[in-house]
């Protein structure tokens, strides 16, 4: 494959200085005057053709830095950027526009901005006026504008000014479903037509749909990359070690993502179909998933959940016993099972479950234990009627004669 | 660094377009407020007070003496007070999207020369109509031009990239620049300085342009080598620290605003 983007060991150091005359002084001088804030150190990928890649990470872990080395509006301290082509960066809404003019003369200054030519530009104006929807609202100054409809306008020019990398940084998460849908299928689009994407994102589902490998950045280096699925959950990891006051939180080494406190310790999770008796379950068919713990501690006020995934480690259903106000003490060496019957009204696929023991209603207070990939099932054949889609909603067809 | 260069004259044609958007009297403003200065200065000197200048057989002597200087200051000035608040002012764009700071200060320096031309010819459309002879001499006035507004282009660039690490420059320069103004014989004569403060002309850059421009108005009067070859000087030297300045300083400025 091409590569359209080569990052070589990008460094930035922010220098922290007293007054900017100790900074001014520093640039002529050879002494230091500073103190250093590493935001990126030693960052190195490539990015392929086609390819969509996903940054994540906690706040101020160099991704909004990094994004902007890259379009190069700021300079590392150290390392080299390659771009083999155009780079168009939604770094943030409404960037280079106009507020007092129109929508449709901020095409022209923005289109200008971003490296198009006037001709390019009147080529595909109406294109981007009809993808961006504003309708008779682009001769309206800008500042009459929603924020989603900047945003609207300004991911039109940027999509249609045919980068070979875009870069999406959370940009997107102002517009309503309809248009996000529509941005998620031009950008498969374009993505087949070979561009590439580099997505931030804290959307975690929209990662999982969109990226093709996903960088997971700490402390401004990169701690993993890989396959969205798997990158996903060390950052779940991560923000869950945020959360964790003591330092007790370990990663037991198995094949699958496990870590927490393990004072209570998720066993076994087993899921069997009433009919069945197996894991291959019909959709609309009773099961149990048994989540088999032991406890080594006494602990109070706790709760189990469950999560089933889709292949795409998309989350489909979860639920835990804190919402269905079931109060769970463990006393101490003692094992426990813990029983969820669900009628499993999901389409046909395969899903897998992850269970964890935590305290609250989220993992990431005090996390005994977060085990991903616990157990798989298939869904295959459908009790009852036919239907299509992930999820089954039990509909009343009724169909009358309309009488006047 | 085509593309860019290219791209400051886009901004220029558009900045120059788009300024007076919205106003009734729309790009009329471009011609009208040089004229209107033209017409106070001519009214009030000439006219009500009656000031005379007896170097020249035109009762408008002290207009026309006033009136090239007055408008190349107006440029000078105006370039210099842009620049030097341009990275401020772009902030939001040099942060976001990757275009030069350069593009957006060469786009300043292009749109004010061509008001300093527009300004500049009604001045001597003003010659026409006072009956002072406008000869070929005239013609100086054009690499003149230039010569000043490259100069302003290095001055303004060097004041600019010190702006962001002293924000007190903001307010000083202003203030600065109108000091400046009076210690120029541009209102007044340059003999009232040069018997008593003579310096004052000698490392005043200005002054050689203001006058040089005052000699071809009054009296069509080329100017002098020695002139010319300060002004190229200065210029270059001016071009030359503010590119040195620009290619170190420019990175961390990024950093601060």
């Amino acid at each position: 494959m091409k590569k359209v983007l080569e990052v070589k060991n990008i460094s930035k150091i922010y220098k922290i200085y007293k007054s900017n005359f100790d900074r001014l002084k520093e640039i002529f001088t050879k002494k230091a005057y500073h103190k250093e804030f590493i935001a990126n150190q030693n960052i190195s990928f490539d990015l392929f053709e086609g390819e969509t890649l996903g940054i994540i990470g906690v706040n101020g872990a160099g991704k909004s830095t990094i994004l902007k080395i890259i379009v190069g509006v700021i300079e590392s301290t150290s390392g080299e950027v390659i771009r083999h082509g155009r780079v168009t960066a939604l770094l943030e809404l409404g960037t280079g526009f106009n507020q007092e003019m129109s929508g449709y003369d901020n095409v022209y200054l923005n289109g200008t901005l971003i490296g198009m030519s006037k001709k390019e530009i009147d080529k595909k104006i109406n294109d981007i006026i009809s993808f961006s929807e504003l309708g008779d609202y682009i001769s309206e100054p800008i500042m009459t504008y929603s924020s989603g409809m900047s945003m609207r306008l300004a991911f039109s020019i940027a999509i249609f000014s045919e980068p070979k990398i875009l870069i999406v940084d959370e940009a997107l998460s102002v517009g309503d479903a309809h248009f996000a849908a529509k941005c998620t299928q031009i950008l498969k689009k374009r993505k087949e037509q070979n561009m590439s994407i580099i997505y931030v994102s804290h959307d975690l589902n929209s990662l999982k749909l969109l990226c093709d490998r996903v960088i997971l950045l700490s402390h401004g280096e990169i701690r993993q990359t890989g396959s969205p699925e798997e990158v996903i959950n060390s950052y779940n990891f991560l923000i869950s070690k945020l959360n964790e006051q003591e330092e007790n939180m370990q990663i037991k080494q198995m094949d699958k993502n496990s870590f927490g406190t393990f004072d209570i310790e998720i066993t076994k999770v087993t899921i069997r179909g009433k009919k069945s008796d197996s894991t291959l379950i019909s959709s609309g068919e009773n099961v149990t998933i048994e989540v088999n713990i032991y406890s080594k501690k006494e602990l109070s006020n706790m709760t189990i959940g469950i999560m089933i995934r889709d292949r795409f480690g998309q989350d489909i259903f979860g639920t835990n016993s804190y919402h269905h106000k079931l109060n769970i003490d463990f006393n101490k060496e003692q094992a426990y099972i813990c029983s969820f019957d669900i009628r499993l009204n999901i389409g046909a696929g395969k899903y897998s479950i992850t269970a964890a023991v935590h305290s609250e209603d989220t993992h990431l207070e005090n996390c005994s234990h977060w085990l991903d990939h616990a157990t798989d099932f298939e869904i295959a054949g459908v009790v009852g009627n036919l239907f299509t889609g992930i999820c089954r909603l039990e509909p009343n067809i009724d169909f009358k004669k309309v009488i006047k | 660094m085509r593309h860019n260069i290219l791209l400051a004259f886009s901004f220029a044609k558009r900045d120059f377009k788009e300024r007076y958007v919205g106003t009734g009297l729309g790009q009329l403003w471009y011609i009208l407020s040089p004229i209107i200065t033209i017409f106070i200065y001519t009214v009030i000197f000439s006219d009500f007070m009656k000031m005379k200048l007896s170097i020249i057989d035109n009762s408008y002597a002290y207009s026309i003496h006033l009136i090239p200087a007055l408008l190349a200051w107006t440029t000078f000035s105006t370039i210099l007070m842009r620049l030097n608040t341009s990275f401020f002012e772009k902030a939001n764009l040099i942060k976001k999207i990757n275009v030069p700071m350069y593009t957006f200060q060469l786009a300043i320096v292009l749109t004010e020369l061509f008001l300093f031309f527009i300004s500049i010819a009604l001045g001597i459309g003003f010659l026409l109509i006072v009956d002072q002879p406008v000869t070929l001499t005239f013609l100086w006035m054009i690499p003149l031009m230039l010569l000043q507004t490259l100069f302003s282009l290095g001055l303004g660039v060097i004041l600019s990239l010190f702006t962001p690490f002293f924000k007190d420059l903001k307010e000083a320069i202003p203030i600065i620049v109108q000091l400046w103004f009076w210690m120029t014989p541009i209102i007044y004569m340059k003999e009232m300085l040069s018997h008593k403060y003579p310096f004052l002309l000698t490392y005043n850059p200005f002054f050689y342009f203001a006058d040089a421009y005052q000699d071809i108005f009054l009296y069509s009067k080329a100017p002098s080598l020695n002139y010319l070859s300060i002004m190229i000087i200065i210029t270059l030297l001016s071009l030359f620290i503010a590119g040195f300045l620009y290619k170190k300083m420019v990175g961390t400025i990024k950093d601060i605003i």
